[in-house]
């Protein structure tokens, strides 16, 4: 198996190594990392962690908008790692997660990836 | 006259309203999405005068797992099986929106400490019925059906789950969703053959937080949908258009006869009534527009977002919460087709009217209500759902969410906050939780139907 080292920056840089094949919140979770998590099929946002550095394939998420991946967010039960990452966990990490939607609006490329509109597509 | 019968509930809804006064309340407490890695959890709630333990939770039934999401919930058994004589109203059915789990709480055996009968478990739901996020929970005389707001995935529109009385699972309640693009709220009325639902949106759309703008993207409903209760499959849809985006809680009088029903459209902030016409056909119309409000600093008005909705057990006043404005209204509906504003009580909110009650912050707005059999109490709870609550109401996160009680005069009209009641969930065990729905052990106000 290819293995990655997953590194939790606001858990004191506590270090896991972890199955690429498998979703970043079981591995954690076996190791005894206690994150919060919800639907597990990557529909809910309670998982969201933030990308530090590194790479993660998570093509079955659907929680996230477009702002929240250019902020960094993954969907932990349902992404796997392509490279060593350096994550931040928990709601601790979710300073940008929420937002009212009332007071500051996407932008048309800002929504989730089946509704936003490119921004090369824009006049 | 008291039905001796036998089974659970009343004979009807005049004979609920002389039911002993509720004196524990069932309500549920989140910690998902706070970060409190704790299990939600079912309390009950001393709501008997007279006891030293008034207005506080005297105990607490964890849930097996984190992650839940406990929502709604409902009774095994109603005033629908009130001629089973082998039926009791025993078993609260708590389903978590997130997890899909189901868990069965025996609220008899001990009714101040219910305890954990059985857990269904969601994996094993979606395997079986490629359901999920379940949402109501209607007893239908023995068999129970529950709303699930997304196939397994979390795609709209999901299906009904059916259980039977030893809380198997028997299938798809439903033939077919015919059009149906969401659902949500269901009630269903037996003598006029049948149910109307109303749509929220697919779990993957609102469980991660409220995109408004996805809602120009029809990502959320303006549609509900009538029934053949009997073949099991949608017969007609009414498109609400702006008059009625996220049309959310479905209310059938109690009155079995009656064909009226309401249903409150929450971003749109209006009451829709439906009736059947005297030709047999359903007809709908708006009887209640809230307006938006400005907000001071904001440069946009707000809507009131009506969270829930309710009805009187003799369907003579209707209740509805404004959860971004902070205000319950009452309205008389004698006349079902002019509701006449009678009453209203201001609790958090955004706009600032009512910050703090009764020596509480309320941090949220009223959301979740609950109204005594005889029409007099109404409990009403603070949190609409974690991610909600977070983009909304950010500092519920430290400061919790509480239940306040208010006092309704169904004589004249008019509401107070009872300023004897407070449950702070601030000050919870665990830390801060928030809390959603509010059964009662002898039956409520959006429980019990008459077959």
């Amino acid at each position: 198996m290819t293995s990655f080292t997953i590194t939790l920056a606001n858990q004191g840089g506590a270090a896991f190594d972890v199955d690429h094949r498998k979703p970043l919140l079981q591995s954690l979770r076996e190791q005894g990392v206690d994150l919060p998590y919800g639907c597990k099929y990557g529909g809910c946002i309670t998982c969201a962690a933030k990308i530090i550095s590194g790479k993660v394939s998570q093509k079955a998420q659907r929680a996230l908008n477009n702002r929240q991946i250019n902020n960094g967010y993954i969907i932990l039960c349902v992404a796997r790692p392509m490279s060593d990452c350096t994550l931040e966990v928990g709601v601790e990490c979710h300073d940008k997660l929420y937002r009212n939607p009332f007071l500051d609006p996407l932008a048309a490329h800002e929504l989730k990836a089946d509704i936003a509109t490119p921004l090369e597509a824009k006049k | 006259m008291t039905n001796h019968c036998c089974g659970p509930g009343y004979a009807s809804p005049a004979e609920a309203m002389r039911a002993p006064r509720e004196k524990l309340l069932y309500t549920i407490a989140i910690y998902t999405g706070t970060g409190i890695q704790k299990p939600d959890y079912l309390c009950t709630i001393d709501v008997d005068p007279e006891s030293s333990t008034y207005s506080q939770v005297i105990s607490r039934l964890q849930m097996p797992g984190i992650g839940d999401e406990l929502h709604h919930m409902g009774w095994n058994a109603c005033s629908s099986c009130h001629g089973d004589a082998s039926m009791e109203r025993k078993y609260l059915i708590v389903p978590g929106v997130r997890s899909t789990n189901l868990h069965i709480v025996d609220c008899a055996t001990d009714p101040r400490n219910p305890t954990l009968f059985k857990v269904i478990d969601g994996a094993e739901i979606k395997t079986r019925t490629n359901l999920s996020a379940p949402h109501t929970v209607h007893c239908l005389g023995s068999d129970i059906i529950i709303s699930m707001l997304g196939d397994a995935q979390g795609n709209a529109p999901g299906g009904y789950l059916q259980l039977n009385k030893e809380f198997e699972i028997v299938g798809r309640w439903e033939n077919s969703m015919g059009s149906i693009k969401f659902g949500y709220d269901f009630w269903y009325q037996p003598r006029h053959n049948v149910m109307v639902s109303s749509e929220w949106a697919a779990p993957n759309t609102f469980m991660p937080g409220f995109d408004l703008e996805e809602v120009g993207h029809l990502k959320y409903g303006r549609e509900i949908h009538f029934w053949d209760f009997e073949k099991k499959e949608p017969k007609q849809t009414f498109y609400l258009g702006e008059d009625g985006l996220l049309p959310l809680e479905v209310r059938f009088h109690h009155n079995p006869d009656s064909s009226h029903g309401f249903v409150g459209a929450a971003l749109s902030a209006n009451i829709i009534h439906w009736w059947k016409d005297a030709a047999g056909d359903w007809q709908w119309e708006k009887i209640v527009d809230v307006g938006n409000e400005p907000h001071p600093e904001w440069p946009i008005p707000i809507p009131g977002v009506i969270s829930v909705i309710l009805l009187s057990m003799d369907d003579t006043h209707l209740y509805l919460c404004n959860w971004l404005h902070g205000d319950i209204r009452q309205y008389d509906i004698s006349d079902p087709h002019n509701a006449t504003l009678t009453g209203q009580v201001w609790m958090g909110g955004l706009l600032g009217r009512a910050p703090e009650v009764n020596g509480v912050k309320v941090t949220g707005g009223p959301q979740m209500i609950q109204l005594s059999l005889d029409g007099k109490r109404l409990y009403v709870t603070t949190s609409l759902f974690s991610t909600w609550d977070n983009q909304f109401y950010p500092e519920i996160r430290t400061n919790g969410g509480c239940m306040l009680m208010v006092n309704c005069d169904t004589e004249n009209g008019g509401m107070e906050i009872d300023p004897r009641f407070v449950v702070d969930f601030g000050k919870e065990p665990n830390g801060p939780s928030r809390c959603h729905e509010t059964r009662y052990p002898g039956g409520d106000c959006t429980s019990d139907i008459w077959v």
